[in-house]
């Protein structure tokens, strides 16, 4: 890791540290003041989408594990989050469980039906994985739309919103808070996870899953437990989602939205911890800069066609990927690296 | 009895088609081991192509088929000039995202230009029902099982006696001696994934002439997948054995289950057999179970 001239690193822990330098406190503190403050001077619309970006950064971060670190392409992950939202949803709105413990269970619900998809991931990988989980969208997306005593089917379901003790989080203020700390909760598990032996397993299980394997890494364990832990933080992020819209309806979790999930994480730099948090923000950012343009485009020219709204989001998204796959593969994570180095050596380049 | 004829021959014909549309797979992955998931949307954009043409722009079908042909051609060029040719030598992990990419920007695309949701082909095939003992079956499923049949044994001699058609078989066989002897893989990449766009165009007119143009095309070229992954990647033996069964599964399944289950269970058997085929038997029927070694 390139640090600041003069950081050393005196004992283990030091070295450890995510947070080295004075200059480093100031900004995280600068970010967190920024962050916790920002309800009293954005309005709702904005926390919206802000709530909406921490939910897609948690559910982005669980899709970096299963393909960043571990290297197993899960095109599913909508599918699995559709699992998390489904379950909050039926334990804290029909059996009237509290809104946490709903939460872990739909972690750990998702997580499972994961590890089920995911067994074949133990004898074949790439193309033939890439299909299994296509499959498991489509199997989990028509469970849903055709168990309706449950599920609500296609008309859909009514999610209560979150609440802890007797504090119930129905304004947008109360739920970016929600939001932020699990996602900030997530990061930091991210980070950790992916420094310690099962990050590193789950790295040497993607670089060379042979060679791995020789070493003593335990191929089946660890490439399941990289789908557990993907799609728990899917169902994480599911289950949040659900409170957040309050309605479920499957149209949200489609295979459109597992692509676009995967785009995320190679936007923002695959295998970092920093990629799928600014994939996430990309991403949404840039659905909210189309949202806003497009209907002025169609205002100021009348002779665009009329499914010009509706067309251009996923050509954008699709183009951006092929873009950063073909210009920058090590995605966001690894510019901001090239930034930081240069920011460093300024104004000497050496 | 005559139920069962009925669903035995229209799941046979519809599993031709799936099986043509895998072909298309087979071919892109045997000369270049790119995984295409991109087919549901080169089928779907192939077949509102072809109905822009006929009905929107009113050519008569011996203007609008050849049409098509060339623009999945031009598609087919396209896509492997500019996102393919530049990721050679890149990661698994890349070549298949970047044709989710394409799949995309497809889907947006067909979106943009044509934002109805439904749209009907002109009939091209004759109406009158054929009566096959007890069954009734309407012509277009014979007609589209036929062209399949007739496309499969065109490539067939193609791969067999053209020039092209071996240099294609070579590289997927082995692609530094192929280069060694002065055939140039990049052509040979374009050329499989022209014939990949043409053969899924023509799987998508036929399939939208039966069911008509929706976004459900996706799905189908989806369905395919599973044809691929019974069959085995690398064979087109498989996909001719794998489609009918596939197309039987699901029409009878679609046929018996749905009582049982309830609708729709049509619509995901083919992913469920992938599942299955995954867990027992993952290269497939006639795939090359592949060996590795560090």
């Amino acid at each position: 890791m390139d640090l600041p001239c003069g950081t050393r690193n005196y004992d283990y822990a030091r070295d450890m540290a995510v947070l080295r330098t004075k200059t480093h406190w100031m900004l995280f503190i600068g970010l967190l003041a920024v962050v916790f403050t920002a309800p009293l001077y954005w309005s709702n619309y904005w926390l919206g989408v802000a709530n909406l970006i921490g939910i897609t950064i948690i559910a982005a971060i669980g899709l970096n594990i299963l393909i960043g670190y571990c290297g197993q392409l899960s095109i599913g992950h909508a599918g699995f989050m559709a699992i998390g939202a489904y379950t909050t949803a039926v334990l804290t709105g029909k059996l009237g469980f509290p809104f946490l413990g709903g939460l872990i269970c739909s972690g750990f619900t998702a997580g499972f039906i994961g590890l089920i998809f995911g067994l074949p991931s133990v004898r074949v990988k790439g193309f033939y994985l890439a299909i299994t989980t296509i499959a498991a969208q489509f199997i989990i997306i028509w469970v849903i739309n055709h168990w309706a005593p449950v599920t609500g089917g296609f008309v859909g379901l009514k999610v209560p919103y979150a609440s802890i003790g007797d504090f119930i989080f129905r304004s947008k203020a109360s739920q970016f808070y929600l939001i932020m700390v699990i996602a900030a909760l997530c990061i930091l598990f991210d980070k950790n996870l992916a420094r310690g032996r099962i990050g590193r397993a789950f790295i040497a299980v993607r670089d060379n899953d042979l060679a791995a394997e020789v070493m003593g890494i335990n191929l089946a364990y660890y490439k399941l437990l990289a789908f557990f832990i993907g799609c728990f933080l899917a169902g994480i992020a599911g289950a949040l989602f659900a409170h957040w819209v309050g309605f479920l309806n499957a149209e949200s979790f489609t295979l459109s939205d597992s692509i676009l999930y995967i785009g995320m994480v190679i936007i923002g730099g695959l295998g970092t911890t920093l990629g799928p948090v600014l994939g996430a923000i990309l991403i949404r950012l840039l659905q909210q800069g189309i949202m806003y343009i497009s209907p002025l485009l169609e205002g100021t020219f009348p002779t665009l066609p009329a499914g010009f709204t509706t067309g251009i989001g996923p050509m954008v998204f699709g183009l951006v990927i092929i873009l950063f796959l073909v210009f920058e593969p090590r995605g966001l994570a690894h510019r901001w690296m090239l930034f930081k180095a240069a920011y460093r050596l300024w104004p000497f380049s050496y | 009895m005559a139920e069962l004829l009925q669903y035995t021959i229209t799941g046979i014909a519809v599993g031709m088609i799936y099986a043509l549309i895998a072909l298309g797979f087979a071919l892109v992955w045997k000369s270049s081991s790119v995984a295409n998931l991109a087919l549901g949307q080169l089928v779907l954009i192939s077949s509102w192509f072809t109905y822009g043409m006929l009905v929107q722009a009113k050519f008569p079908l011996w203007i609008g088929f050849p049409l098509t042909i060339l623009f999945a051609l031009f598609l087919g060029w396209m896509i492997e000039r500019f996102t393919l040719r530049p990721l050679i030598a890149q990661p698994i992990l890349s070549l298949i995202t970047v044709t989710l990419g394409v799949a995309y920007f497809l889907e947006g695309l067909v979106t943009f230009v044509w934002p109805v949701s439904v749209g009907a082909l002109p009939r091209f095939f004759p109406q009158e029902p054929i009566y096959i003992g007890p069954a009734v079956v309407s012509q277009e499923y014979v007609w589209a099982a036929g062209i399949s049949l007739l496309l499969f044994g065109l490539l067939s001699l193609f791969f067999k006696y053209h020039r092209m058609g071996i240099a294609m078989r070579a590289t997927a066989d082995d692609q530094l001696a192929v280069q060694a002897c002065a055939i140039p893989v990049t052509s040979v990449f374009s050329t499989s994934w022209m014939f990949a766009c043409v053969v899924a165009a023509i799987g998508g007119v036929l399939i939208s002439s039966i069911g008509g143009v929706t976004f459900g095309l996706v799905e189908t070229g989806l369905k395919s997948f599973s044809v691929v992954i019974l069959g085995g990647l690398d064979s087109f033996v498989g996909c001719i054995v794998a489609g009918p069964i596939i197309g039987l599964a699901e029409n009878l399944g679609g046929g018996y289950l749905t009582q049982f289950i309830g609708p729709g269970i049509k619509d995901i058997i083919p992913f469920i057999i992938i599942i299955i085929v995954m867990v027992i038997k993952p290269y497939g029927l006639f795939g090359e179970t592949r060996i590795e070694r560090i």
